[in-house]
């Protein structure tokens, strides 16, 4: 099958509010696919739906292979799950944690569960409700890892975590990917870790599915222009112009936001008078942003 | 020599590896029947997608510095001294496309640039 | 494999409960035969029976205590994280609960046991006047079937959330007698009494619980 995740007409309504709306999510099979948008765009209400934890109000959703929530048992036991908070069982200790997990896994894998207990420095005797953030999320991502899923569906993993337990944590996740070459769908509104590693992204807002590309066509896709003398009317641009705002006391002349840019386009600069002085890379976070800010104002550019 | 991967480049990870590779056999840093890093590993010291590094190496395969042994890792190849030669001249031209850039950037024009060069290389002769 | 888990797991966080109603269990026979021999007319049976009535309403009261700290305590944890793990489990939902009933039912055999030797101890070690029977595996039966009622009941109302519970056990036989006063005010009948008064006759839980228990009967 090629798509890990997929979801036609997700609508789900808590209250009067619609917090999801037509949600049509494709993710690729051994991708690691970048869920991204602000706090509130109904990230991990999309992710309990995924895992039949929430009931849509109408569309269909396909995890692995399998109709969800009718089938959920059936995915859960390939899906590998991080929540946002710490759901596990408070009164026991990380070993009785473990063997209560591995119980419900018939593809638990007890070496290296006991390997990266070594690895994340944790200690068996501890009880799960007294662990630190860091220990409970390196424990998390231990359970989620050790039983060996097709799919890992992690939801804000990293969140609130020191950058050393940071690292920690996405190392072992890259050695497993590399493994096995699992699907691994990520949410987080920590755009910069996601970048090096994720090769898809989907942008949520406000419920809704904003983007949905490779990662280097998104990233690649932005960027933005130093331009001086501009024009005050651009007038047909071979790019699509997301924005343009005066540039910061340093020099004269405007920064402009474009889509779609090529190299040979600074052509366009010398025709109109212009004088393209610099074109930045926008890292994964800046151009997340842009687009969002594009998104939910569009510019009027052609007067 | 790979820990400067930039993701905020418009040249692919991939693509970053790959010349890094590419340079350190040019200039005989990687000997022929060495071993390049592992996947696995290298993926875990970049933080990045393991299928990245893979891109990576397979480039480097078609191009013909390495060769990937199934099961056994990826060895640098025998490469032809010319081969090797047209690379650290490419090399040398990305490098200088790099400065001439990031001098456009300053308003330093190319003459400036050249001067430079010239007054730099001076110096150094014996 | 994953029943033994959520056994002892529950086990874990049970212990206490299992452990003092067995100890409750295994005492109150004990309690109750001394009661009525502590009466020195013993040869005046009706007496000796009387105290043995009387302390018989601890015999259900203890069953369903028993039944609803286990029924409690099975989805205590469960609870505090909101169900989320349980639900994530690759287990159907009642197959999920199906264990969780299993492993409450064996935890409450233990004090289900304790009763039956509490027993069997008081009355053979008593004098009985002649006349009288004692009942020891018969009350030992009658209680094991009382602690399981207790427990299916709540264990219901414990999985769910804690609204649910408030409308089962608050809201709604609220509201079913202030609907009874109403109907009585106007001179209907009163139809909550009748009910109840109709449901003990029936063989069943009612009758279950609320026969006399008697270790020590004609």
């Amino acid at each position: 099958m090629s798509n890990a995740i997929e979801t036609r007409d997700l609508v789900y309504r808590a209250g009067t509010t619609f917090e999801i709306t037509d949600l049509a999510l494709n993710v690729p099979t051994g991708s690691i696919y970048g869920f991204l948008g602000p706090n509130g765009s109904g990230k991990t209400t999309t992710i309990r739906l995924l895992l039949g934890l929430l009931r849509p109000v109408r569309g269909r959703i396909q995890v692995v292979g399998r109709q969800v929530p009718r089938e959920a048992h059936l995915m859960l036991a390939r899906t590998g799950y991080v929540p946002e908070r710490p759901h596990l069982y408070p009164t026991l200790t990380i070993d009785e944690a473990m063997r209560f997990h591995a119980a419900f896994y018939p593809t638990w894998d007890t070496k290296w569960a006991d390997e990266l207990l070594v690895t994340f420095r944790l200690d068996r005797s501890r009880r799960v409700g007294k662990m630190s953030k860091g220990e409970t999320g390196k424990f998390m991502m231990l359970l989620a890892l050790a039983q060996r899923p097709e799919l890992l569906i992690l939801d804000e993993p990293t969140d609130g975590l020191d950058p050393v337990v940071r690292r920690e944590v996405l190392m072992a996740l890259i050695e497993y990917v590399a493994e096995r070459q699992a699907t691994v769908f990520i949410s987080s509104h920590l755009v910069h870790e996601l970048e090096r590693f994720c090769n898809w992204v989907g942008v949520l807002d406000n419920g809704r599915l904003v983007a949905e590309l490779p990662m280097h066509a998104f990233k690649n896709g932005i960027k933005r222009l130093r331009v001086h003398h501009p024009p005050s009317t651009p007038g047909d641009t071979p790019f699509v112009l997301l924005s343009r705002e005066a540039g910061d006391g340093l020099s004269a002349g405007e920064v402009w936001v474009v889509r779609g840019w090529q190299a040979t386009m600074s052509q366009y600069f010398d025709g109109i008078g212009a004088q393209l002085r610099e074109v930045v890379d926008l890292d994964l976070e800046e151009g997340f942003v842009e687009m969002l800010r594009t998104f939910r104002h569009p510019v009027e550019v052609h007067s | 020599m790979f820990d400067e991967i930039d993701p905020r480049s418009p040249t692919p990870l991939y693509d970053q590896i790959a010349s890094r590779v590419r340079v350190a056999v040019a200039s005989g840093d990687f000997r022929p029947g060495e071993s390049l890093p592992s996947v696995r590993g290298l993926a875990t010291r970049l933080r990045v997608n393991p299928a990245t590094v893979v891109q990576a190496y397979r480039a480097l395969e078609q191009e013909g510095f390495v060769e990937m042994r199934q099961g056994a890792g990826t060895y640098v190849r025998e490469v032809a001294e010319e081969r090797r030669g047209r690379e650290r001249d490419e090399q040398a031209l990305r490098m200088v496309r790099d400065l001439l850039a990031d001098a456009a950037r300053f308003g330093i024009g190319a003459d400036a640039i050249a001067s430079a060069l010239r007054q730099e290389l001076r110096s150094e002769a014996p | 494999m994953m029943f033994r888990q959520v056994l002892y797991t529950q086990w874990k966080w049970s212990a206490w409960a299992v452990v003092t109603t067995a100890v409750a269990a295994f005492t109150l026979p004990l309690v109750s035969v001394q009661r009525a021999g502590a009466n020195t007319e013993a040869t005046d049976v009706l007496y000796l029976l009387g105290d043995v009535a009387g302390v018989g309403y601890m015999y259900p009261f203890l069953a369903v205590a028993a039944g609803i700290t286990i029924a409690l305590l099975t989805w205590a944890p469960d609870h505090a994280g909101r169900h989320v793990y349980a639900l994530s489990l690759p287990v159907p939902r009642w197959y999920y609960a199906l264990l969780r009933y299993g492993a409450g039912t064996l935890l409450l055999v233990p004090t289900m046991l304790a009763l039956w030797i509490g027993a069997l101890v008081a009355t053979s070690s008593a004098t009985i006047p002649q006349g009288l029977d004692a009942y020891p595996t018969a009350i030992a039966f009658r209680f094991a079937l009382a602690t399981l009622f207790g427990f299916s009941m709540f264990f219901a109302l414990a999985a769910g959330t804690v609204r649910t519970a408030i409308i089962a056990l608050g809201v709604a036989p609220t509201a079913i007698i202030v609907t009874n006063q109403i109907i009585i005010s106007f001179g209907g009948p009163n139809l909550v009494w009748t009910a109840l008064e109709y449901l003990i006759r029936l063989p069943g839980p009612m009758e279950l619980l609320f026969e006399p228990w008697m270790l020590i009967n004609v």
